[in-house]
């Protein structure tokens, strides 16, 4: 079974002056250890289509299934509660919580997940090691540089073990070193623990180390590209 | 725990911000507090005052005595009731009084007053009223002189006599005939309550006795003093229910101001930090939408990442609490250290002593707040940061996600 199935998915703005059709009735699928990412102009829809992959936005119409369960039916409530146990989230802006350390910031997550305290503790130790940050787990953000803060980020986001991991845009505001490192650590999760991520992006490192491209263009899927 | 350490590191993200809101509940606190304390120290002193000068805490009369002082609305077998009450639970000391409406004479000028006439010794130990005859205004019945008369300094003023001086006392005796007797002023007291000063006259009970003819074992009044004055009504009670005969009233009775001044004071303090907290309140709700508009994005990405709506209520209602709490605590820490020292040093305005003497009180008053006002004032501002933190919680829980993560 697929990890995600997306159903003729459409998103449609009405708040503006004239509709904006901002996904028009795409339909992919993903499976499990999939290293894919989006790639279109900025206003394609790669983001939108991200969003409500993970559940951030409502779709107008069509459906996206998560292991067989469509989220478009569930509540608020019980979304955001899909979205914690599911999905990994790392944002373009690293988005960290600038009051915690890096080690906080990671259990923060697994602290709403009603983790253990030793077995949370552990595993923080464990995945900022894996993302090179074993000697900075008591940073706090404003102390690590940006490719370090996304670093933390894609932590945060292996933390509460999710099914996905959905990365917006990750190396958009990192220099080319940082981007590097950061797409090493995540295509080395990816194939030693079988960790899905999808991507958008319209960065050309991203698109050269992803298995799978697909390019949209005006909330439509132009083309779907996996990689030998 | 990790909600309640991101709402107080989240208060310390913007120092000045806070360090305003701080300033504003604890200036507000120290304002009410102090001033609630001042007043509660007044009404204290005013009602502390009645109860040594004035009333006891206890009185016992004929049921008809007080309707126009008639002498012979008098309280029979007295020394049996006084031995009796005196061993009573949470007595601590009884005297008994002569009370005599009569007219003071002088060559200058002649004024109404009640003669009070009174055993020395016991009156001492339930008033206070010998201790305000300073060294300088001779005594309180300390020689064993005839025909004595103690009177206030306002009276003499208004009198122009001096110690040694006489005064010649007109009244009604125990008979319905007019008589009167002259008495030589060998002391002057002054309280805090010029009009009652001026009105009431001391002589000793077997002196006025002897000239108003009041047979011998009955008296005007029994004053009775408790170890703690919220008993008395328990023990008025039972001292009425003892001797169904007399009149037992208890302070609150005999004044019904001073138990509206005690009941008052509760209310306005309640009414007056309701006030200043609601008002604190405004600006803490101001303060945290501005918290809200700022963190836009990072609430945004705390929803994203599946961090529920009680969470994020009950982490935007720490940060509201503990906000107004540290305010309270610097407020609570001042307010006590400046009560304290005014509480012992007292506060003089002189200026206005004459006013406040007309009304009962004193001019140097001294703030006091119970310990308790301290706990009810932090329970007041814990309920004014939840109040305070449910709008802007709201507002935070209707961003969208989405929207709010790419908010610049």
């Amino acid at each position: 079974m697929s990890v995600i199935k997306v159903s003729n998915l459409t998103k449609t703005y009405t708040d503006t002056e004239v509709p904006v059709h901002a996904v028009n009735g795409i339909d992919l699928t993903f499976e499990k250890g999939e290293f894919a990412a989006i790639v279109g102009p900025s206003g394609s829809g790669k983001t939108t289509l991200l969003n409500m992959i993970g559940g951030l936005e409502k779709s107008t119409s069509g459906s996206v299934e998560v292991h067989g369960q469509d989220i478009s039916e569930l509540s608020s409530g019980k979304l955001i509660d899909f979205r914690l146990n599911n999905i990994g989230f790392v944002f373009q802006a690293y988005n960290l919580i600038p009051v915690l350390t890096a080690k906080e910031n990671v259990e923060f997550i697994m602290q709403l997940q009603n983790w253990d305290k030793t077995k949370m503790n552990e595993r923080t130790i464990t995945i900022l090691e894996s993302v090179g940050l074993g000697d900075r787990i008591n940073s706090k953000p404003n102390q690590l540089s940006g490719g370090q803060q996304q670093r933390v980020a894609v932590a945060r986001a292996l933390a509460s073990k999710p099914q996905f991991i959905l990365a917006d845009e990750p190396t958009a505001n990192l220099d080319s070193k940082s981007t590097n490192q950061l797409l090493d650590i995540m295509e080395k999760l990816n194939e030693e623990e079988n960790i899905t991520f999808i991507f958008s992006t319209h960065d050309q490192r991203v698109v050269d180390k992803a298995r799978r491209v697909i390019m949209i263009d005006d909330g439509k899927v132009v083309s779907d590209d996996v990689k030998n | 725990m990790m909600l309640l350490k991101i709402a107080w590191r989240n208060i310390w993200r913007s120092k000045t911000r806070s360090a305003v809101v701080i300033f504003a509940i604890t200036s507000g606190l120290v304002g009410g507090l102090f001033a609630s304390a001042w007043m509660n120290g007044m009404a204290n002193q005013r009602v502390v005052n009645t109860f040594s000068i004035e009333t006891a805490h206890i009185q016992l009369h004929h049921p008809n005595f007080a309707d126009n002082f008639d002498v012979k609305k008098t309280i029979t077998s007295t020394e049996d009731k006084l031995e009796k009450i005196s061993k009573m639970v949470g007595v601590k000391a009884v005297t008994s009084r002569l009370k005599v409406s009569a007219m003071a004479a002088t060559a200058n000028k002649n004024m109404g007053v009640v003669i009070v006439g009174i055993n020395p010794e016991t009156e001492k130990e339930v008033f206070g009223l010998y201790k305000k005859v300073d060294s300088t205004s001779g005594d309180f019945f300390v020689s064993k002189k005839k025909n004595a008369i103690v009177i206030s300094k306002a009276l003499a003023e208004e009198l122009k006599v001096k110690i040694k001086s006489k005064i010649v006392l007109t009244f009604q005796d125990y008979n319905g005939e007019i008589t009167g007797a002259a008495f030589k002023v060998i002391g002057m007291y002054k309280t805090d309550n010029n009009p009652w000063d001026k009105m009431h006259v001391f002589v000793r009970d077997v002196d006025l006795r002897k000239v108003v003819e009041i047979p011998k074992g009955q008296n005007h009044e029994i004053d009775v003093l408790l170890n703690d004055y919220e008993q008395a009504s328990v023990i008025s009670a039972a001292i009425q229910k003892k001797y169904p005969e007399i009149l037992s009233e208890d302070w609150s009775e005999i004044q019904p101001y001073l138990s509206f001044i005690t009941e008052y004071m509760d209310i306005y303090m309640g009414v007056f930090m309701i006030i200043i907290l609601a008002a604190l309140g405004f600006g803490i709700v101001n303060t945290m939408l501005m918290v809200i508009l700022e963190r836009t994005k990072e609430l945004g990405m705390l929803m994203g990442i599946g961090m529920n709506k009680k969470r994020i209520f009950l982490m935007i209602m720490f940060e509201t609490i503990l906000l107004a709490l540290v305010g309270a605590f610097v407020g609570e820490i001042i307010s006590m250290f400046l009560i304290n020292y005014f509480g012992k040093v007292g506060i003089n305005i002189s200026s206005l002593a004459e006013g406040l003497e007309s009304v009962g009180y004193s001019a140097i008053s001294y703030p006091m707040l119970e310990a308790y006002r301290y706990l009810q004032i932090t329970i007041l501002v814990i309920l004014t940061g939840i109040v305070a933190s449910i709008y802007p919680a709201i507002k935070a829980l209707k961003l969208n996600p989405a929207e709010a993560i790419r908010t610049l």
